[in-house]
């Protein structure tokens, strides 16, 4: 009839869970409900050591369908995406995809993007590449250009307007 | 003069480590009347029992010290070796240094020097060993199955099979027992009645089978090969015979639908005259003497409506208990389990609310023959839940209740939840409260996997306590994978209870001389290598009894229980173990103090004719005598000694030791 | 690839046509969407399924260097391949540019391209100035791994191949415990310093273990270990000296090739100790 978190005082949020779900089965064909908390993710986390992610408890919250308190949470943000996890797991549960599930959910509700992550969304937008590099720098500390080096030129979308309708129309869709 | 031969054995490092073995065997071959005292490594091995006969050849022996590991675990090996050797058997005498010495202690100087006392104790006692020959017993080729359960049932058949006679003793008006009482078993779903009445019927219709339902042992007598057994058979007040089970006394009871059902877990009703259940064996109809006004009263109405319903005239008020006496050669005891009531738990409020029920009782909501037709009903409304929790391991694993694991809590769980999510469908909120998840058997994880893939929420913690609201039921619990507190608001709660030694089992186990281990069920005699047998020779147990499990454990142990009885049955004779009481006549001077205290009843006082004088005294019924020790203490006079453990023998091991 | 790892591109460029690969520049592509995936996993399939579709067109294997290339475009093709409608679906909007994703050419790595097409027999006979020796590291990095499911260059925790050819270009290949440890690169976007950290441990355990160098695979994990040794060493407080070379650089100079051509005077970690290439 009813389960509530007492620390947030909220009701699990069914619908979110089940979207998540649905895009997890879409997506990989493997669903998170068949864990059952060894925490073997957990303990080979490269994440876990340094920033305190703890997959096997991010699972934990997606059946309890406190999905909020994990868009909302800043930890989701520091996977590493090594796929240590999903390699490792006895049931085939994939917690980094649930990660990016969350994540992506995070960015439709409108949360902040963190760090780079808009720069780089930008210039893909309008070159197509996450970012447009023409030069580097030597042990010696010259920089030398990409050109200069007999390197042709970067491959990048070449009708530019019809790579971009393209894109706007799956920065639409719901998996 | 005793030619005697002392056996030293390491056990490996279990008795070197601790005794220095080549002093203690020097030190022995010192002793009086020791001609030869050797060590090996592993005495109870195939070497080693060559190097004894070897010996006995070389140096004429005529008895034997083993010092090594307890009597309990070699000394029938010992008394092999040394029948093979040409030694009488019981001219043997082990001295633990093992268990009780390098076992026991860790100063290698003063544990040699206790072996060296016990070796010396045993070796005066072996001074005085005399020969003796076990005597002959027939064995009756019938043996007494006691529960009419799955596991009964299984010895039953199995031992049937075999060409015995079995006699299956049911204190219940039908066979069939908790099994019965099941809608569906673990991991398969198979319906239990459709895999379980068939073999009722083999039970009903098997030529080598007497079914005594309704019937309770109330004696056994003898021993191994020949045990007499007392057995109650209660009246129905229905004549078997006639009964044709068509239920017109059970429709006319004036008690119909009043008396609380024992089948359904008291989750339904019946009357006095009644069916257990549907598919029962027999399928005869019972009158309840403890509720049935007739019976209790004397007077029910005018005159009694199941009698005059019954067209066959087979309601027979006049009927009265029978005592029937049976003769068999192995006793088989499947009295099964009971299951711990939840009251005990008290904070989870199964005394104070109707909607917090036993998974027992569940089961008998999910039945579809059963008190709502397979209909899950939520007792106080008797609306469809929209929300069920389980909790598990209530009592179960629980110091200051059942210590132990029920083995079988978190499989019927599961079992019920998926059930349940077949019945109220996929949107019905189905809760899972759990310590850990044991989900061991063949097919078990797979089928945990399954249930886990459904969508059940599985919290893993225990609340702490059940508080009854208005219109639900409410529970916190701590989740410790997610480390936050849970409220639950639910509609029913089903309570997984400990699994406990049905409370006849002390009644049982007087009759029988069983022992019970610390929990309450049965002991087995060993609990790796024998799991079946009893410390009494020819008495088996199989099933719950011995301790929790589930039905296929169950069956493969009655089946194992059904071969050790089979072991005995088989032979024509059996060997009577000597080491008995035996009674000085000249000594005796007949007071009957010996008979008073023999748990066995193998003692009698007789009157004899003595060079025309009368002549009291004690005599042994050697079929009986179990060699206790009990009427020898007790003897005044000392005029009953133990054959193997007479005073002549005791007191000089005594000497040597003070 | 539009990185600034140009030692990369020059290495491989100069180093495989030479063992039989021919190499053809394609117009058109774009990112590969992978660094994408937390900001909409969608787009990353429709990226990748664009430049696997752009390949097809051209009758291409398509050679992804770049190991999080190579995952993303792994993970694309087995989506589709497994769910239809996904594939309809991403086909659908492929279309507007005049492109269909069918799946009918494949998608390499540096590794398997190495070892399983072109063959540790073939690299060995091209091998003109054998590296004496040299006791070498091999960081394989975590996308070319894992997930095993989808079937990676090499298996996800006994990899091997790296120091096979590392051996038949003859230097020695050396086993280490933090062999399957991540570089840290994709924090960059967010948590650089603890991105730097993993990098710095990893170099840290190297580097205390005797190791004279380190290869890697892909120019995210390169940018780490070698271009960002300094900083690493700084935050991790500790002096970092590991020299770190791309694969296809070590291939180069066994091969002969000389090191200008190679991007050598690009590594940013100190080469130069290990005298390579010298005597030309």
């Amino acid at each position: 009839m009813s389960i509530i978190d007492l620390t947030s005082m909220g009701e699990p949020q069914s619908d979110l869970k089940k979207e998540i779900n649905d895009r997890l089965t879409k997506l990989q064909d493997e669903i998170s409900e068949y864990c059952f908390q060894c925490a073997k993710c957990t303990s080979g986390c490269e994440a876990h050591k340094l920033l305190e992610l703890e997959p096997h408890k991010i699972v934990a919250l997606l059946k309890r369908g406190l999905i909020n308190e994990l868009v909302n949470a800043d930890v989701i943000w520091t996977c590493m995406s090594c796929q240590k996890c999903r390699e490792r797991c006895p049931q085939r549960v994939a917690p980094v995809e649930v990660l990016y599930a969350l994540k992506n959910m995070a960015v439709i509700s409108g949360k902040q993007i963190p760090g780079k992550y808009t720069g780089m969304l930008q210039s893909i937008l309008s070159v197509g590449l996450i970012q447009d590099v023409q030069e580097t720098t030597t042990r010696s500390n010259k920089t030398v250009k990409r050109d200069d080096l007999g390197l042709p030129a970067l491959s990048k979308p070449t009708d530019v307007a019809k790579f971009q309708a393209g894109l706007m129309k799956i920065a639409m869709e719901k998996v | 003069m005793r030619r005697i031969g002392v056996f030293v054995c390491h056990c490996g490092i279990n008795i070197a480590q601790n005794v220095d073995v080549e002093a203690l065997t020097e030190y022995a071959s010192h002793l009086d009347d020791v001609v030869v005292a050797k060590h090996y490594k592993y005495m109870c091995s195939d070497v080693g029992a060559t190097l004894i006969k070897d010996a006995i050849k070389e140096f004429k022996l005529d008895a034997m010290v083993i010092a090594s590991c307890s009597p309990r675990m070699h000394e029938h090996t010992f008394r092999r070796v040394a029948s093979d050797g040409g030694v009488n058997p019981y001219q043997v005498e082990c001295a633990n240094i093992r268990e009780q010495c390098s076992w026991a202690h860790s100063d290698k100087g003063q544990a040699t020097e206790k072996a060296k006392a016990l070796v010396r104790s045993a070796v005066a006692k072996a001074r005085f060993l005399e020969p003796l020959t076990p005597s002959m017993v027939k064995v009756v080729p019938e043996a007494l199955v006691i529960g009419g359960g799955i596991a009964g049932i299984q010895s039953a058949l199995d031992l049937a099979n075999d060409g015995f006679k079995v006699h299956l003793v049911e204190r219940d008006p039908s066979i069939g027992g908790h099994m019965s009482q099941l809608d569906k078993t673990f991991p398969t779903l198979d319906c239990s009645s459709c895999i379980l009445t068939p073999k009722m019927m083999e039970v009903a219709n098997h030529e080598n089978i007497e079914l005594l339902s309704y019937s309770e042992v109330v004696g056994i007598e003898g021993s191994v090969g020949n045990f007499t057994v007392k057995i109650r058979k209660k009246p129905r007040y229905v004549d078997i015979d006639k009964c044709t089970g068509c239920g017109d006394c059970a429709s006319a009871c004036r008690l119909k639908d009043r008396i609380t059902s024992e089948f359904d877990q008291g989750m339904g009703k019946r009357g006095a005259a009644y069916m257990p259940f549907p598919q029962a064996v027999p399928l005869k109809y019972v009158i309840d003497d403890k509720k049935c006004l007739f019976l209790t009263k004397g007077k029910c109405g005018d005159e009694p409506l199941c009698k005059k319903a019954c067209i066959q005239g087979a309601v027979n008020f006049d009927q009265k208990e029978e005592i029937l006496e049976r003769n068999v050669g192995a006793i088989i005891v499947a009295t099964g389990y009971d299951l711990l009531d939840p009251t005990e738990v008290y904070e989870y409020g199964y005394d104070v609310s109707p909607d917090v029920i036993t998974t027992l009782e569940m089961e008998r909501l999910i039945s579809s023959s059963g008190p709502t037709k397979g209909e899950i009903l939520r007792p106080s409304t008797q609306q469809k839940p929209k929300s069920v929790t389980f909790i598990l391991c209530v009592g179960s694993r629980d110091e200051t209740e059942c210590t132990w694991c029920c083995r079988i809590g978190c499989m019927t769980a599961l079992k019920q939840v998926y059930l349940l999510k077949e019945k109220l469908g996929e949107d019905a909120e189905i809760n899972v409260c759990y310590n850990d998840l044991r989900s061991f058997g063949k097919g078990y994880e797979e089928f945990y996997r399954k249930v886990r893939g459904l969508h059940t929420n599985m919290f893993r913690g225990s609340p702490s306590e059940v508080r009854p609201m208005k219109d639900a039921l409410r529970i916190d619990i701590f989740d410790t994978t997610t480390s936050k507190l849970f409220e639950i608001k639910t509609d029913m709660i089903v309570l997984v209870p400990a699994m406990i030694p049905r409370a006849d089992t002390t009644e049982v186990s007087r009759l029988l001389h069983l022992t019970l281990s610390g929990d309450g069920f049965f002991l087995e005699a060993h609990p790796k290598l024998r799991p079946v047998d009893t410390f009494v020779n020819g008495i088996f147990i199989a099933g719950c009894c011995q301790g929790p499990k589930d039905i296929q454990d169950t069956v493969s142990q009655a089946s194992g229980a059904a071969s050790r009885a089979a072991t005995i049955l088989s032979q024509e004779e059996l060997e009577i173990d000597p080491i008995i009481a035996v009674v000085d006549e000249d000594i005796c001077s007949g007071c009957g103090i010996c008979v008073s205290v023999c748990p066995y009843n193998a003692i009698e006082r007789i009157e004899e004719d003595v060079n025309g004088k009368k002549v009291i005294h004690a005599k042994i019924n050697e079929g009986l005598c179990q060699g206790c020790g009990t009427c020898v203490s007790a003897c005044p006079s000392s005029a009953i000694q133990q054959r193997g453990f007479k005073d002549t023998q005791l007191l000089p091991m005594i000497d040597e030791i003070t | 690839m539009p990185t600034e790892q140009y030692a990369y591109e020059l290495s491989l460029r100069e180093t495989l046509p030479l063992l039989g690969i021919e190499l053809v520049d394609v117009a058109g592509f774009s990112c590969c969407g992978e660094p994408m995936k937390s900001v909409n996993q969608l787009m990353t399939v429709y990226l990748s399924a664009r430049n696997i579709a752009i390949a097809e067109q051209q009758q291409l294997d398509i050679y992804a260097p770049c190991a999080m290339c190579h995952l993303a475009l792994s993970e694309c093709k087995n989506l589709l391949e497994s769910n239809p409608a996904m594939k309809e679906r991403v086909n659908g909007m492929l279309a507007a540019e005049g492109l269909t994703y069918t799946g009918s050419h494949a998608v390499v790595h540096t590794v398997d391209l190495l070892y399983d097409h072109v063959g540790i027999e073939t690299i060995r006979q091209h091998v003109k100035k054998p590296l004496n020796g040299l006791k070498i590291a091999a960081h394989y990095g975590c996308h070319i791994l894992r997930p095993s499911e989808l079937g990676r260059p090499d298996d996800s925790e006994n990899p091997q191949k790296i120091e096979g050819i590392i051996k038949t270009l003859g230097a020695e290949p050396v086993q280490y415990p933090r062999k399957l440890d991540c570089c840290g690169a994709p924090l960059l976007a967010n948590l650089p310093d603890s991105a730097l950290t993993k990098t710095g441990q990893k170099l840290q355990a190297i580097q205390e273990q005797g190791i004279q160098a380190m290869v890697d695979v892909c120019p995210w994990c390169h940018k780490m270990f070698d271009s960002r040794q300094t900083k690493a060493g700084e935050i991790v407080a500790a002096k970092l000296d590991v020299p770190v070379l791309y694969l296809t650089q070590l291939l180069g100079i066994a091969l002969g090739i000389p090191k200008e051509k190679l991007g050598l005077d690009l590594n940013l970690s100190p080469i130069d100790k290990l005298n390579l290439g010298e005597g030309t």
